[in-house]
Formats: C-alpha cells, sequence, structure tokens
C-alpha cells in the first residue's frame, strides 16, 4: 500500500500526475466542461411550448442575438465592463503600489482589510448603498443639511450607481493580481534606476510600470469577464432602462422560460471567456 | 515624503469608500424602524429578533453546512491537484490542467449557474445538498489550488522532502511526515478561504439551489424583495464579526517567511 | 511545529471529508415524516395560521416564499418533488396542468369546500376544481398622497410625463400586458402579432417614465419616496399603508381586472394527506377570516365573510361594490400560442 502512494507520490510516471489530478479534473468535467458544452448544444435547440425543448437544430437563437433590439444590450455590458475595469484600474494601481512600496508592517493588515467587504455578502453592501444614496439617504441629507443641494437628486436607478456597485464589488479583483505582479518586481532594478539617476516619476515610469504589466492585463482579464456576466448589481442599484447581459441570461431562464435562447446568449459570454482566458495564459508565461 | 503622505490619504479615503456600506450596516442594524430607509431610533431588539428567527437560522446553518462541505472537498481536490503540479516533473498536458485549474475563477456566474442547473435537470438528477455543495466546491478549487501551490513552491526550495528521502524516507513518509505538517498552515488557509466563498455565494446557489435549500444569501436577497428590516443588518453584522473571527484564526495559522526556514 | 500526521489518521480524513456532506444530507432527509412543505407568496397568511395548524394537528408545516410568480414557476419546473402545496395564480393553472405539475384535490375529500362564494365554484379557469381559491384581489394604482395632489383616476397617468423617474410598474407578464390592452382596447383573445407590437410600444414609451420593475421592493421605494406612483397589487398596498397611511389605493375608471390566488396540489408530494388537511383547514371560516384581516386581501370564503375585519368590508377597495364587482372580470385563460406571445412580448419591453 506505502508503495502504490509512493509511486502516485513520485510522479516519475505522467500516469501518476494525471491520476492524483485525476479528482479535481472529474469535479471540472462535470461540473464544468459538460455543463458548458450542455448549454453550447441546447443554445441550438428550439423552444416550445412554456418553455418545453424541441430538439430542432439551428442557428436560430444566435440570429436572435444579433438581433437589433438585443445589441444595445451587448454594447451597454461591454462599456459598463470597460468603464469599471478602467475605474478599478485606476483606483486600484496606486492602492496595490502602496500596499508593495509603502505599507510595510501594515501589509497584511490592509490586504486583509481589502477582502473583508469583499467577503462579507455583497447584496447587504448593495442595499447599505441603497441607503447611503437613496432620496431621502445619507448622501443626499448631508448634502442637503452642509447647502450643496437645495433638492435630493436621484443618485440611485443610474449609470453612477450601477457603477460604484461595480467597482465596489470587482475592485479586489484588479488589486490582488497588481499586488502580487508589484511584489516581483526586484527592488535591486529599481534602485538601479535611481543609481543612474532617475527621478521618482522616472523610474515608475520606466521601470515599475512596465515590469508590472502582466500583473494590469491579468488584473483587467479577471474583472473585465466576470463584470460582463454580472446582474445583481443593475437588479439592485440599477434599473429597467440598464439592462446588462447578466440581466438578459438570468431572465431567459428565470423569467421568459427560453432556455435554447439563454443558452445562446450564455456561449457567446463563454466565448469571451476563452478569449480571456487564451489572453491570460499567454501574459502568464510572460 | 510629501508623495508618502499623498498616498497614505488616498489609500485611507479608498479604504472609507470600501467600509462606508459596512458602516452604514452596522450603524443602520440598531434603527428603530421596520422598512429600514430613514433613521427612527436607537434599539437592541433586532438583534435579538435574530435569534428568535428560525428561518433565518434555518438558512445560516445551511449555508454553514454547504461552506464546511465545500471547503472540505475543495481542501482534498485542490491538495492533490496542486502536488501533482509542482512536485512531480512536467508531463504533457500539465499546462492545460493550469489552465481548466483557474477557469471557474474567471467564469461569469450567471454561466456557470444556468450551466449546472440545465445540465443536472436535463439529466433528471435532483437539485439536492449534495449538488449545491459540489458546486460551491468547484468555485473554491482556484483559491486552495493557488494557496497549497504557493506553500508548495516555497517549500521546494527548502528542499526537506529530498532530505528525508536521502535519510531513507519513501515518498510516501516523506509527504506525511514532512510536506503534509508544513503545507497544513496553507491547506487550513485554503480551506478557510474557500470557507467565506461558500458562505457568502449567491449567483451560483440562486441557479442551483432548486427548491427547499435557503442559504443566507438567497434569504436575505428574498428578504429584500420582500421589505427588509433591520435583522438583515444585525445579521450581517454578526457574520461580518464571524469573518474577522475567521481571519483571526487564518493568521494564527499562517506561517511566516523566517519561520519556515528555520525547520 | 505541527505533530506528525499518522498515515492512517489522513487516508480517514482524506476520505471522510468529501463523504461528510452527503451523511449531512442524508440526515436531514430522515426526518420529514409529519411535514407539509408549502411554497406561497411573501406576506400573504396570517401570523398564527400555520402554528395554529400545527397545535392542533400535530404536522409541521415548512413554509417557503417567492416574490416573483416567473421565478417560482422556474423552480419548480427545475425540479418539482419539493412542495406539496403550492398557491398560484390563477392565469398560470391551465399552464400547470398541461405541464402536469398540479394534481386535482380529489373529490369530496374537502369538507370545507362548500363556504366558497358561488362565483369561485367551477370557474372558467379551472372548471374541473383541480385547485381550490385561497384569497383573491384586483390590481390597481398606488400613489402618495403628500407627493401626488391630484389623485390618479386612470391607467393612463402612469403614463403621464410630469411623474418620470417617480413610477414602478409591476414585474409581471399578466398585469403589465393586460393594462396596456386595456389602454389600447384590444381584447384579451387576440392572438394579432400587429396588436402585440402595439402593445409593446406602449409599454416601450412608458420606460423612461419607471424607476423600476418590481412586484415587492416597490412598497419600500414608496414609503423611503423613491417612487410616487406605482402599479401594486391591492393588499399589499393595504399592508403597507398601515404603517404609512400617507399611502393610498386607486381602482382606475377603465376597470381592472380581478385575479385569484389559488392552493394547489403538486404532483408527486410526498404528504398528501397531510396537504389535504391544511387546505381544508384553510378553508374554515374563522381561519380564512383571519387570513383576510391580516393580508387585507378579499377571501373568496362566503361563509367566513360574518368574521372579517368590518372596516375592511365596508371598504370598497378591498371588498368592491356589487356595481363594481360586475366590471370585474377575470383574465381571459390563454392557450400556449398567446401564451408565447404574451411572455414574448413582455420580455422585448424589459430589453428595450
Amino acid at each position: 500500500m506505502g508503495r502504490a502512494l509512493s509511486w502516485l507520490l513520485g510522479g516519475r510516471r505522467p500516469l501518476a500526475s494525471h491520476l492524483l489530478l485525476a479528482p479535481a479534473s472529474l469535479w471540472l468535467i462535470f461540473l464544468l466542461i459538460i455543463p458548458a458544452g450542455g448549454l453550447i448544444l441546447l443554445s441550438f435547440a428550439k423552444n416550445g411550448a412554456y418553455g418545453a425543448i424541441v430538439w430542432e437544430f439551428g442557428l436560430h437563437n444566435y440570429a436572435r442575438a444579433f438581433d437589433p433590439k438585443y445589441l444595445p444590450v451587448i454594447f451597454r455590458t461591454l462599456a459598463f465592463g470597460a468603464a469599471t475595469t478602467a475605474l478599478c484600474l485606476i483606483l486600484g494601481y496606486p492602492l496595490a503600489y502602496y500596499l508593495v512600496f509603502r505599507a510595510g508592517r501594515w501589509r497584511n493588515a490592509l490586504l486583509i482589510g481589502l477582502m473583508v467587504p469583499f467577503w462579507s455578502s455583497c447584496l447587504v453592501a448593495y442595499y447599505s448603498w441603497m441607503i447611503v444614496l437613496g432620496k431621502e439617504g445619507l448622501l443626499n441629507t448631508a448634502m442637503i443639511r452642509f447647502g450643496f443641494l437645495s433638492e435630493p437628486i436621484g443618485f440611485l436607478y443610474t449609470p453612477f450607481a450601477i457603477l460604484l456597485g461595480l467597482v465596489y464589488f470587482y475592485l479586489p479583483f484588479t488589486v490582488l493580481p497588481l499586488y502580487a505582479s508589484l511584489d516581483k518586481v526586484p527592488r535591486s532594478v529599481i534602485e538601479a534606476a535611481y543609481d543612474l539617476g532617475a527621478g521618482r516619476w522616472t523610474a515608475f515610469w520606466k521601470v515599475t510600470l512596465p515590469l508590472s504589466l502582466p500583473g494590469v492585463v491579468a488584473g483587467c482579464i479577471l474583472t473585465f469577464i466576470p463584470c460582463l456576466g454580472d446582474f445583481l448589481t443593475v437588479e439592485i442599484l440599477g434599473g429597467p432602462r440598464y439592462y446588462l447581459l447578466g440581466n438578459l441570461i438570468s431572465n431567459q431562464f428565470m423569467m421568459a422560460q427560453d432556455w435554447p435562447f439563454g443558452s445562446a446568449l450564455t456561449s457567446l459570454l463563454l466565448a469571451g471567456l476563452v478569449g480571456g482566458l487564451w489572453l491570460y495564459q499567454r501574459w502568464e508565461k510572460a | 515624503m510629501s508623495k508618502g503622505r499623498g498616498m497614505g490619504v488616498y489609500v485611507a479615503a479608498l479604504f472609507g469608500f470600501l467600509y462606508l456600506p459596512l458602516g452604514v450596516m452596522f450603524v443602520f442594524s440598531f434603527n428603530d424602524a421596520r422598512r429600514n430607509v430613514v433613521w427612527r431610533g436607537f434599539t437592541l431588539k433586532w438583534y435579538k429578533a435574530l435569534f428568535h428567527d428560525a428561518e433565518l437560522m434555518s438558512a445560516m446553518f445551511t449555508s454553514l453546512e454547504l461552506a464546511l462541505a465545500a471547503a472540505a472537498i475543495a481542501a482534498v481536490l485542490g491538495m492533490l491537484a496542486s502536488y501533482a503540479m509542482v512536485k512531480h516533473k512536467p508531463f504533457r498536458g500539465r499546462g492545460a490542467y493550469d489552465a481548466l485549474l483557474n477557469v471557474p475563477l474567471m467564469m461569469p456566474e450567471v454561466a456557470l449557474g444556468v450551466g449546472i442547473l440545465t445540465f443536472l435537470v436535463r439529466a433528471g438528477y435532483e437539485l439536492d445538498f449534495m449538488a449545491l455543495a459540489s458546486s460551491h466546491a468547484l468555485i473554491c478549487l482556484p483559491y486552495t489550488v493557488a494557496a497549497v501551490r504557493a506553500r508548495l513552491i516555497s517549500l521546494q526550495e527548502s528542499s526537506l522532502e529530498d532530505a528525508a528521502m536521502d535519510l531513507g524516507a519513501t515518498e510516501w513518509q516523506a509527504f506525511v511526515k514532512v510536506t503534509l505538517p508544513l503545507a497544513m498552515p496553507a491547506i487550513i488557509s485554503g480551506a478557510l478561504l474557500s470557507f467565506t466563498v461558500s458562505f457568502q455565494d449567491f449567483v451560483t446557489s440562486f441557479f442551483v439551489a432548486g427548491i427547499g435549500i435557503v442559504t443566507m444569501p438567497i434569504k436575505i436577497y428574498s428578504m429584500m424583495k420582500f421589505g427588509v428590516t433591520p435583522e438583515i443588518n444585525a445579521l450581517s453584522v454578526c457574520l461580518l464579526l464571524a469573518t474577522f473571527l475567521l481571519i483571526g484564526l487564518n493568521a494564527a495559522f499562517a506561517v511566516r517567511p523566517d519561520e519556515a526556514s528555520r525547520h | 511545529m505541527a505533530e506528525p500526521v499518522s498515515r492512517r489518521s489522513f487516508l480517514k480524513a482524506a476520505i471522510l471529508a468529501p463523504l461528510m456532506p452527503a451523511l449531512l444530507a442524508a440526515c436531514r432527509r430522515a426526518d420529514d415524516k409529519k411535514v407539509v412543505n408549502f411554497f406561497n407568496w411573501s406576506n400573504y397568511i396570517g401570523k398564527d395560521t400555520l402554528p395554529e395548524f400545527t397545535k392542533r394537528t400535530g404536522v409541521a408545516v415548512r413554509y417557503d416564499l417567492f416574490a416573483d410568480e416567473d421565478e417560482m414557476f422556474t423552480k419548480l419546473r427545475a425540479g418539482a418533488r419539493g412542495y406539496d402545496l403550492i398557491v398560484v395564480g390563477d392565469y398560470l393553472i391551465p399552464r400547470f396542468k398541461s405541464m402536469n405539475l398540479i394534481e386535482p384535490v380529489p373529490a369530496g375529500t374537502l369538507k370545507n369546500l362548500g363556504n366558497l362564494g358561488p362565483r369561485f365554484r367551477r370557474p372558467v379557469y379551472d372548471p374541473d376544481e383541480t385547485t381550490v381559491p385561497y384569497l383573491w384581489g384586483t390590481t390597481g394604482i398606488a400613489y402618495n398622497k403628500k407627493k401626488i395632489k391630484k389623485a390618479p383616476t386612470s391607467w393612463h397617468d402612469l403614463w403621464d410625463p410630469q411623474y418620470k423617474d417617480r413610477v414602478s410598474m409591476l414585474d409581471n407578464v399578466r398585469d403589465c400586458i393586460s393594462v396596456a390592452m386595456q389602454l389600447l382596447k384590444i381584447p384579451q383573445t387576440t392572438r394579432d402579432p400587429e396588436d402585440f407590437r402595439k402593445i409593446r410600444e406602449l409599454l416601450v414609451k412608458q420606460k423612461p417614465l419607471v424607476k423600476q420593475y418590481s412586484s415587492a421592493s416597490y412598497l419600500n421605494s414608496l414609503v423611503a419616496g423613491e417612487i410616487d406612483l406605482a402599479m401594486t397589487w391591492s393588499g399589499d398596498l393595504f399592508q403597507t399603508a398601515r404603517e404609512n397611511p400617507d399611502l393610498d389605493y386607486v381602482i382606475p375608471k377603465e376597470g381592472t381586472y380581478m385575479w385569484v390566488d389559488c392552493l394547489a396540489m403538486m404532483r408527486g408530494a410526498r404528504h398528501r394527506a397531510d396537504t389535504l388537511r391544511l387546505i381544508d383547514y384553510l378553508l374554515e371560516p374563522s381561519v380564512a377570516a383571519g387570513i383576510a384581516n391580516s393580508v387585507r386581501y378579499a377571501t373568496p370564503n362566503l361563509a367566513a365573510q360574518k368574521e372579517v375585519d368590518k372596516t375592511l368590508l365596508k371598504d370598497p377597495r378591498v371588498y368592491p361594490t356589487p356595481a363594481l364587482m360586475k366590471q370585474l372580470q377575470l383574465h381571459h385563460v390563454l392557450d400556449s400560442e398567446q401564451s408565447e406571445l404574451w411572455s414574448q412580448t413582455w420580455a422585448d419591453v424589459k430589453v428595450a
């Protein structure tokens, strides 16, 4: 028995590696690959009465996805995704930089502090944002009290609120890869730049930033892709006018009872995921 | 240095932004109003109501059980997988495994939830506890793999396992007596992280939970639809405290870099 | 330094860890002999209704809530074996029947069935009485008296540009499409795609005014002042108005539909006898009256009316006058093609 286990752990044969990876692979196959495959298969089927599936294959669902009436949704989603990623990058980079180069012994505490809001249920966080942003909420009340406003502004159910919610949720997704990448930048190289007479800004711009680029790319991908599928933020903070792809997909399954069409939309999302993954792998190796 | 201080102020402001909802949540958990929109007065009654609310408690226990199961599964799978990825000599398909293990992290949860829902329903499988726990385990897997892998790589540098084998141990003995104890903090760390991820997971649970399984986030979601009372805030504050507790536990298990080299 | 882990204990842990959840799941299934699994709308039962039932019969009731009919339908479709008893709207009953989701209540098993008013016996949406009426109500307009001086009188008021961003509509196919049909004077029996195009256009025209589509959280928004005008279900508004007397309910002059929510037994229900007992219990006059008083919807139970709160009985918004009752109709029973057209139009409106 000990011999067999030793053989497994030794890893001198590829078979041993595959066997050790088998449990994880099984999980991935049954809960990830097969469902994804099932979705793609379903996306070619037709929707029958009350949501029953009719197995007549065709590209009609995809044709429908590119119907002009759905294109605004897709563009809106891409726009919000890009805006969120950009904002997270702009806001998150200085934070990551601070954590790596300036935080010193507070580094771990701050890192954990960053994760805590992420770990508490995002639903409650959004709901608390509603209390802050509401017409009778904290922000409006404070601004009226201090004379900045004479009448409350409807912050909720606007793109501002949606962007706020998205950035709030996805910031750690950007900051962590940035942090990991900045951490790997060898201090010696930066020191060398100083020694050669570079100022702080030049050293950052020409040395640190380029070396942290893999982290930037990773952070962007890790933020953009999941953000495309988000539907909760819009549902709680947004409104009916800012329907995103995630809401559309969710509604096909929850409301419209059109699983084939929903599968087609999800397959498009998965295609985006695969593209992002491929990019991610390429940069990881760099 | 002025630049350093400027940055410090910025970071403080950013953290202020991140913690504002939590602060609001905390303060409003003492709000004496049924519909928690405007502040009306101070009370502790929501915390008392919390412990009498059978449905809420039941949802919390469901989430706890799920998180335990998911963390356990993800920890075992992740450990085996990262061992093969780190310790074994490179084998064909390793890159593919690597990519695959990262997919749950990047996958939009709506796609995952919808996919699993469709798959299980068409396969005629009932959407029960095991299905949801397994789905959670899938989402947690990248975290455990990353945690253990980082530790194994850093252990690799100290080549303690090799030393053990030089002294006559088999791979199995070296694993059990050297690698496993040293990797344990990372395994636990990964498990704790998985626990947290599973506990507050909403989107996947929303689709896969089916009937009869009400997790805490799902309960909160439905409470939000029906009209929230500050009870939810009280609950979230308790959960936040629990999260801090878990972090504390994690820190207690964490190995500082200098400690590793001492062994 | 951590103690070395023995091989045996490690193997034990590694094998047990994944098995533990299965054990936990088995344990929780073992003890549900005397229970009824009841799936209902939120705020749709009296506080003591179910505890009283358990006290009397010893049968526990697991009570789950939903806020959204479509969500409910999806969950049931995806895995219907969990629930014994559900509450389903009249317009969904033909669909549930055709999909074989519900089972008829065996004739003669319910001794309290006669308590129902004659208008609710053998209704057009359920002639063979597979289901049992539970509560009924109307859909109308809720508004904040303080913010809106002139009370709304017509559905057109929900399309009034002066209320931009202060309006909320129900997140429900049946209600929104019905309103549009009423305004455009299109009969509910239509199958004409041109009609549905007009309906869609009308609803899309309203979108810039609508702050949210919601079937439950709009009540919060009304109280918070985020919206001042909302499409609402009668009882929900009255429940909220208890704490917020500024809110009022209006049945538009075009008239509105009445709808009936019914108790239905799920196919494959595991606790059939106890479920029937629960239905019978809910049909008792005092129980029905208790529910009606609590949720402020109208009860179809004629025998219960003597125990219903007098103020509610006299309130024409809750129990409409006979003249108004004549105007109220039930929704037309849609077949699958019409149902599809309704769903599709609604989905298109939401995307636009």
